[in-house]
């Protein structure tokens, strides 16, 4: 097993210098015009792109509760409830499929 | 009085109450995290330091399962830093709530910028809520605390506690991203074009192509930003 200590400075490092360019990249965009209007759109479509990796990975039970997740969002607009409908699905839909 | 809150004090509560559910999310992974680290070797300590230096979960897990695996030791920091790729896009997305600030609040706001505390900022946000900089800072250092703490708790007692799968937990993330993409939407002339083509992209890089998912994630990214960017309209 290599040395905890070193594999945990080296990910640290790594891990920070990411968050730290990101920033610097932030910075060199312009504040208007599309590479604003791009930046603006980044989160919306960062979280898009990870949901549907996290679907295509998953089954159809994960599928069934996405759904059941995105109409409690839909109707509540509540982050506790759509995680509590997921999560429940998705342990009743593991079960029965 | 009123007035005797400073706002920064408020939106670093505010946030730590709208975080609670995620960060219930995050205490049970860390249970997880920690059972893996002790199957690594790793005692409480080791697992504590790494939590706070590196914070970014998904990477310590993919990091200690390479190790637990057999995986070298480059390898195993590889495939982590693979998986912060995103992080990229994150911190750059930062850029107004950290220009201006003293270095040392630029250099916490940056290594407290995860998934969670960041999609909950830019919703809150969206929902034309007037947070900024502590609210992102509140949520990190609540996160922070929580993974750390479940973490040393999972290196040392972790076989009290279930799997995470076992009790649907897995799941707690995608239906946490799901609702709060509920609360980034501004509309279809806006984002259904962008939103498309990431979730598109993302399906065709992960099924079609030989790409690590942590690559297709951000690619998918930014080609539904730059969708964004090159329609005059929105």
């Amino acid at each position: 097993m290599p040395d905890i200590f070193l594999v945990t400075a080296a990910l640290a490092t790594a891990t920070f210098g990411i968050r730290l360019f990101g920033f610097w990249l932030g910075r060199s965009i312009p504040a208007h015009g599309p590479w604003a209007r791009a930046l603006n759109a980044l989160p919306g479509c960062l979280i898009t792109a990870l949901v549907a990796v996290l679907l295509v990975q998953g089954g159809p039970a994960e599928w069934i509760a996405a759904t059941a997740a995105a109409i409690t969002a839909y109707a509540t607009r509540s982050l506790p409830l759509s995680m509590i409908a997921g999560i429940a699905v998705v342990l009743l839909a593991r079960m029965y499929l | 009085m009123a007035h005797s809150t400073p706002p920064e004090t408020g939106q670093l509560w505010s946030a730590v109450r709208n975080i609670l559910p995620l960060a219930f999310g995050v205490a049970t992974y860390g249970l997880a995290f920690g059972l893996l680290a002790a199957q690594a070797g790793m005692d409480g300590l080791q697992t504590g330091l790494m939590g706070t230096f590196v914070f970014a979960g998904s990477s310590q897990i993919v990091l200690v399962e390479r190790l637990v695996a057999g995986a070298g030791a480059m390898t195993a920091v590889l495939a982590g830093v693979a998986l912060n790729l995103r992080l990229l896009l994150i911190t750059a997305s930062l850029r107004d709530e950290l220009s201006g600030r003293p270095l040392w609040q630029i250099v916490l706001g940056l290594h407290m910028a995860t998934d969670e505390n960041w999609a909950l900022l830019h919703t809150a946000r969206n929902q034309g809520r007037n947070v900024g900089y502590w609210y992102l800072v509140g949520g990190g250092l609540c996160l922070l605390v929580t993974w750390v703490t479940s973490t040393v708790i999972g290196a040392n007692f972790a076989r009290a506690f279930p799997d995470p799968q076992a009790i649907g937990m897995d799941f707690a993330f995608t239906a946490a991203f799901i609702a709060l993409l509920r609360g980034l939407w501004r509309g279809a002339t806006r984002d259904l074009a962008p939103w498309v083509v990431s979730a598109a992209t993302a399906v065709i890089a992960v099924l079609l192509t030989p790409l690590d998912p942590s690559w297709a994630l951000v690619i998918a990214g930014t080609v539904g930003a730059i969708t964004a960017g090159i329609r005059p309209d929105a």
